[in-house]
């Protein structure tokens, strides 16, 4: 057994505020996530599910005293604002329901712009080989040049998948990457990620759906804010 | 790195920041063209005013320096000294030729007093002389006054025939020349004999000698008689054309060296009582332009020793307050200013320092030999001003108008900051997904606010370049622009008319597929154009339209020299605007929570 987890989220609290109304999410949520792992938590839409996703991420904050995340031990929240952009940038991989890719880049440059952001020399350190390989293991090799618009829903969350790799982070956090795709296509991409997990990848993905949680290797449940 | 590669796609994929930069680039060259045009009015203002008076003036008022032939020679006896020159300065009232009625029009004038010959090498006076030689129908005018006035001489020589003949040569040109060329010299050439040729040239130099016109200009004589440079907008005769060149009223009929005119001037006792007016009558010798209407039209040279003679200023006897018949001395005869050149590179400054010197020597020499000493340098009313000096009630209006236009323009500054700021409000609006798919991937908050102040940067570096170039462009054509909009050319009409009648059908037959936006768009461009044609029609039927009016701006040419100085405060400007514009929406994306930005629909 490893002894400290890879990534840990330990008793997390997490209100949003519409106004004046408080709208409670998370009610001290604990996981733990080793290297290696496919975790996937489950949970009906609206119990919190992407709110613990970017907690781990780095994306969002806990509420004061609300927890904390640990990644290999060390608290997140504790960093700088420049480490946790880092941590953000090198650590972690996000792959979203909606791709979100940049639609005014090409295929290739939105793989890229992590490496980029990070401030890596793309055109010397192998960041743009990494970015064609990926492509090409994803099938998108033929795609590189085109604009997101050009591409089916398959192939974007393929490149997003690929973007989100460029950096070879840790962690992917995949929040419901089948969730606007039809069951085939969307099966592909639980391939990918499948494929990916046997690479050694540590994965966290969130769904809503029984089936595709059980494609992980440990699922969580998370009810009322509570894993 | 992966804010250059945004901002650049930024750019080129949306139209907003084309629009952005069309803008910027129309406010830039609007406060380009008009800070250029005021500054080359102002420099050509100061240019003309110095070459009207010289580098350095001295003036005495009314009285007069005594002994001033003593100052100009000592003045250029110094070698910083190119030239220096005396003028009588004073106001007038001249009786003009006109109209043919026995009632004449008259002019208030301002009277320079000038030595022709040292006054051209210190203001290029000669340079200024309009007629250098009189044109044939000129030529025909003074032939026919010439005949006329010898008219009994020459019919005494002639048979009845011949008599008649002349007559009715002589009377049907009067009568038809104010309308067309009627060649009158060679109908002379043919009636004449060389007796009669002669005294005809003999009344009148400029027949047998046409150039002798810009010498008797020069010499402010004519027949051995003083004579009178008037400014060309003096005489209501001078009619300016449309190209800028002027013609003389009724076919040259209202020409000003055919005649005479009549000076009246005011003399001022040592009192500054008025004494009787003097008037005098003298014969026009030719007309001067400086170049600054205000000057052109009032101000007229005549020899120094006329008005001298005219303001009493001439040098006469002084005698005995209790026996007028002792004479007890002479009052030496007097100028009202000495205006001065300095030697190449000497500055207008460092000349009146030394004007200064030279006048304190020139009054220390005078004592003891004249009971007439020159006017210390603590008396109010002398004073040693250089040309800026001196012009400085002329020019501060000018100047201040200069910086009142470029700070009601400087407002378009805030108008660029305004407009980027909404642009870029509704591209941060729009962009907002981004901005939160950018700080998923790592992107820091700085990192954001660099590509949104990058994008204003840019556009306000290509706005600015393209209104340097559009108000280069505008400036260096100014006076060929303002001659088509004198005379816009049909092309433009017709041109016009086309795209508009283009744009109507383009909006036909799109808007019959139901869409809005052709319709639209067409119709606006139908207006546009057909505004535009109609405009120019509207105009070549009113005879064109002259917004600059040498009568109200002194010059006939618009300046059209760029203000590099000013156009390079305006483009930093700009774009410290545009950049100004730009922070606020930069600082709101950068603010924006990442989270709440992924769900930005």
């Amino acid at each position: 057994m490893n002894s400290t987890p890879l990534l840990q989220g330990i008793n997390l609290h997490k209100t949003y505020h519409l106004g004046k109304t408080k709208v409670p999410v998370l009610h001290g949520a604990t996981l733990d996530i080793q290297q290696g792992d496919w975790v996937t938590v489950l949970g009906s839409s609206g119990c919190g599910k992407s709110t613990l996703l970017h907690l781990l991420g780095g994306l969002d904050r806990p509420d004061q005293h609300g927890g904390e995340v640990l990644f290999q031990g060390e608290s997140v929240w504790d960093k700088s604002n420049k480490e946790i952009n880092v941590y953000r940038n090198k650590n972690i991989g996000f792959v979203f329901q909606f791709y979100h890719l940049l639609p005014e880049l090409s295929v290739f440059e939105n793989v890229l712009l992590p490496a980029m952001i990070g401030g890596r020399k793309t055109n010397t350190d192998g960041a743009r080989e990494r970015a064609i390989l990926l492509l090409t293991r994803f099938g998108l090799d033929h795609r590189m040049l085109h604009r997101p618009r050009e591409l089916s829903g398959g192939e974007l969350q393929r490149v997003a998948i690929a973007r989100a790799l460029v950096n070879e982070p840790e962690v992917l956090l995949a929040d419901e990457p089948t969730g606007n795709l039809d069951e085939s296509t969307g099966d592909e991409i639980l391939d990918v990620l499948q494929g990916l997990h046997q690479d050694g990848l540590t994965i966290v993905m969130v769904t809503h759906e029984q089936q595709i949680a059980n494609r992980g290797t440990k699922m969580i449940h998370l009810r009322n804010g509570v894993v | 790195m992966y804010q250059t590669l945004l901002t650049n796609r930024y750019l080129l994929s949306r139209v907003i920041p084309l629009i952005a930069i069309a803008a910027v680039g129309l406010c830039v060259a609007l406060v380009i063209v008009v800070v250029s045009v005021m500054t080359g009015f102002l420099d050509m203002v100061q240019s003309a005013g110095k070459t009207l008076m010289g580098d350095v003036i001295v003036t005495y008022g009314v009285s007069g320096i005594p002994h001033y032939e003593i100052l100009v020679d000592k003045l250029e006896e110094n070698p910083e000294v190119t030239a220096a020159t005396p003028i009588v300065d004073g106001w007038g009232l001249l009786r003009m030729p006109y109209p043919d009625t026995r009632a004449k029009q008259s002019e208030t004038v301002q009277v320079w007093g000038i030595d022709p010959v040292s006054f051209t090498k210190v203001t290029g006076f000669n340079d200024s002389l309009h007629w250098k030689s009189p044109s044939k129908q000129q030529l025909d005018w003074l032939l026919f006054d010439a005949v006329s006035a010898n008219a009994s001489a020459l019919l005494e020589t002639m048979s009845e025939e011949k008599q008649q003949l002349l007559i009715d040569t002589v009377e049907g040109a009067g009568s038809t020349m104010n309308y067309q060329f009627t060649d009158l010299w060679s109908a002379m050439q043919e009636q004449l004999s060389d007796e009669q040729w002669n005294l005809i040239n003999a009344y009148d130099e400029r027949l047998q000698h046409p150039e002798k016109l810009l010498g008797q200009g020069l010499a402010l004589t004519r027949s051995g008689k003083a004579g009178i440079v008037a400014g060309l907008h003096v005489s209501d005769g001078n009619e300016r054309q449309q190209d800028g060149s002027y013609s003389v009223v009724r076919n040259d009929y209202w020409w000003l060296p055919r005649y005479e005119g009549t000076l009246t001037m005011l003399p001022i006792a040592s009192d500054g009582g008025l004494i009787e007016p003097e008037s005098i009558i003298m014969p026009f010798t030719n007309e001067f332009q400086s170049g600054v209407f205000l000057i052109d039209s009032s101000r007229i040279f005549v020899p120094i020793e006329t008005a001298q003679q005219l303001l009493h200023l001439d040098a006469a006897e002084l005698v005995d307050v209790d026996d007028p018949t002792i004479i007890v001395g002479i009052d030496p005869a007097r100028a009202t200013s000495v205006l001065m050149r300095g030697a190449q590179g000497v500055t207008a400054e460092e000349l009146q320092q030394i004007a200064v010197k030279i006048y304190d020597e020139f009054r220390e020499s005078l004592r003891g030999t004249t009971n007439v000493l020159p006017p210390s340098r603590s008396d109010p009313s002398l004073s040693i001003h250089t040309w800026r000096e001196q012009q400085k009630s002329f020019t501060g209006p000018v100047e201040k108008e200069r910086e009142l236009m470029r700070t009601l323009f400087s407002i378009i500054y805030l108008v660029v900051a305004a407009l980027i700021l909404s642009i870029f409000w509704a591209i941060v609006f729009e962009k907002t997904r981004d901005i939160g798919i950018l700080r998923s991937l790592g992107a820091s908050r700085a990192g954001i606010v660099w590509i949104f102040l990058r994008y204003g940067g840019i556009i306000g570096v290509l706005g600015s370049l393209l209104g340097l170039l559009l108000g280069w462009l505008v400036t260096k054509n100014i006076n060929e622009i303002h001659s088509a909009m004198g005379s816009p050319p049909i092309a433009i009409a017709i041109v016009a008319f086309i795209i508009s009648l283009a744009s109507l059908w383009v909006a036909v037959v799109r808007g019959r597929r139901g869409e809005i936006l052709p319709i639209v768009v067409g119709l606006l461009s139908v207006i546009t154009f057909g505004g535009i044609g109609g405009l120019v029609l509207f105009v070549r039927q009113q005879g064109g339209i002259v917004i600059w009016d040498a009568s109200v701006y002194y010059f006939s040419i618009i300046p059209n020299n760029v203000d590099w100085p000013s156009a390079s405060a305006t483009l930093i400007g700009a774009v410290l605007f545009c950049l100004l514009g730009a922070v606020i929406p930069a600082a709101k994306a950068a603010d924006t929570d990442p989270v709440k930005a992924l769900r930005h629909e």
